[in-house]
């Protein structure tokens, strides 16, 4: 509120405080949007899932976990660093995941998951919750850039088979495996 | 009318002129375009050499990113990009990229090698015998660079108990994926479960089956100068396996209005406990949901 009177009792002109007024209000709204579309979009089917039934806590916290985890993938592949991958990727996924960004760093290759929306359907859930294969239909811009010049971009929508398995506190991936079709 | 004429006239050269440069402009994108044209590897699999065909003439960067690797190299168009057998062990998708002054790319997918190797989950480690859907097992099929197999592959289970004829049951993966579930067998002992792969690859895992819960409670007991020794009988499951040792038995001593409780463990299938009371007390005993008999001491059992 003070800091509203203050811009209000400011000695710039009525006009150009409205132009700055505008053009903060602009810039915000972009970067809201643009911290908004990053994020990416996950939701769940677990209809088909079988033998047995994916408990409610159980999908929120898989969906909650495989958001987070292809949030870090693309931070992952966008900054060539192996350190967002820890946690939420084990076994296969981490070493190829890990292998990806090291031979990135060596190429001088970035890569860009951005607009990301993932369909999951839940496919297999074993009889003592101890393994999820998913089915993944995701959908984002991939950009690939050599040195920052732009090589590659499409939309792509790829299909996925994802298993995850639970941990200590989250669900883990373990398996991420692109194919043409499920 | 001779300057009208004249106008029409350098309008239609202009025209003509501007459709020229547009379809010259077509044509060299055309011929740039084709210039970098890309052959994606029909079926590739992974672990197996492949090539992607170029066509158009001079020297390009290549660049190839998967699901494990990025590389780049340089390449001469025209030519076929031979990929070596190390660069597509991974399946899933590709994306092989030829860049010049601008760039062509063609995205291929490399599908899983034949399935070598065999993750088995089963649960639980002990199984109370004689139990309903009490033993599951998830058999998950991959290649040798440890790719998720998803094509169809017969994997046959097999459950042997001492003293019992082995079950064999075969199962179909579906994306990956093959499981069964199954009862417990009647006798305590280690049950043992095997996945195999077309009799090449097996994966074994033991269950150890235990006693389920006492089935019949007898006690017996007698007053000594300690107090009140009392014992059970052999305790056995309603299958007749002797319960394992640790299996708590409650005994209960009613003095009037006055009731003391002993837990005890059993020892080599009996349970043993020493009561202090005095009169005529009854004593009872109780384990998981079975209930012994009723002991009367200081007056008639």
């Amino acid at each position: 509120m003070r800091l509203i009177n203050l811009w209000r009792n400011s000695a710039m002109p009525r006009r150009l405080r409205l132009t700055v007024g505008a053009t903060l209000i602009a810039f915000l709204s972009t970067h809201c949007a643009l911290a908004a579309d990053s994020s990416p979009q996950v939701t769940l089917n677990v209809a088909k899932a079988s033998p047995r039934n994916v408990e409610a806590l159980t999908q929120r916290s898989i969906v909650r976990d495989y958001k987070f985890a292809w949030a870090n993938l693309d931070l992952a592949l966008e900054s060539n660093s192996a350190g967002p991958l820890n946690g939420l990727f084990a076994g296969n996924a981490n070493a190829e995941l890990n292998e990806a960004v090291g031979s990135q760093r060596k190429s001088g290759i970035t890569s860009r998951y951005l607009n990301q929306t993932h369909k999951l359907e839940a496919a297999f859930y074993a009889p003592e919750g101890d393994v999820i294969e998913l089915h993944d239909t995701a959908e984002y811009d991939l950009e690939i850039l050599d040195g920052g010049k732009a090589i590659h971009t499409e939309h792509a929508i790829i299909h996925y088979i994802v298993l995850m398995t639970p941990g200590a506190d989250r669900w883990v991936v373990r398996q991420l495996q692109a194919v043409p079709q499920f | 009318m001779s300057s009208s004429i004249n106008t029409v006239c350098r309008n239609r050269r202009l025209r003509c002129c501007a459709y020229g440069i547009a379809l010259a402009c077509c044509l060299s994108a055309a011929v740039l375009a084709q210039d970098l044209s890309l052959r994606a590897p029909s079926g590739a699999v992974a672990g197996s050499a492949a090539s992607i065909g170029t066509s158009g003439s001079g020297s390009a960067t290549f660049y190839m990113i998967g699901p494990s690797l990025s590389l780049k190299r340089d390449v001469e168009l025209g030519q076929d990009i031979t990929l070596s057998s190390q660069e597509l062990q991974t399946a899933g998708r590709y994306i092989a990229i030829v860049c010049t002054n601008n760039c062509s790319s063609v995205g291929f997918f490399v599908a899983p090698a034949k399935p070598v190797n065999l993750t088995f989950l089963v649960h639980p480690s002990r199984a109370p015998v004689a139990q309903n859907d009490a033993v599951s097992g998830v058999a998950l099929t991959f290649d040798e660079y440890h790719n998720l197999v998803i094509a169809p592959t017969a994997i046959q289970f097999q459950l042997a108990a001492k003293g019992s004829s082995p079950a064999s049951h075969g199962a179909q993966t579906h994306d990956g994926i093959a499981w069964f579930r199954t009862s417990s067998g009647k006798s305590a002992g280690p049950l043992q479960v095997s996945a195999s792969l077309s009799n090449e690859v097996t994966a074994r895992r033991v269950v150890q089956q235990v006693a389920s819960e006492p089935c019949n409670l007898r006690i017996k007991g007698e007053r000594t100068s300690k107090g009140i020794v009392v014992e059970t009988d052999p305790l056995r499951d309603c299958s007749g396996n002797p319960v394992p040792d640790g299996t708590v038995v409650t005994f209960t001593a009613k003095n009037g209005n006055l009731t003391s409780s002993v837990d005890s463990p059993v020892k080599q299938d009996v349970a043993r406990a020493t009561m202090l009371a005095t009169g005529p007390v009854i004593i009872s005993a109780a384990s998981g949901v079975a209930m012994g008999n009723e002991l009367r001491l200081g007056g008639k059992e």
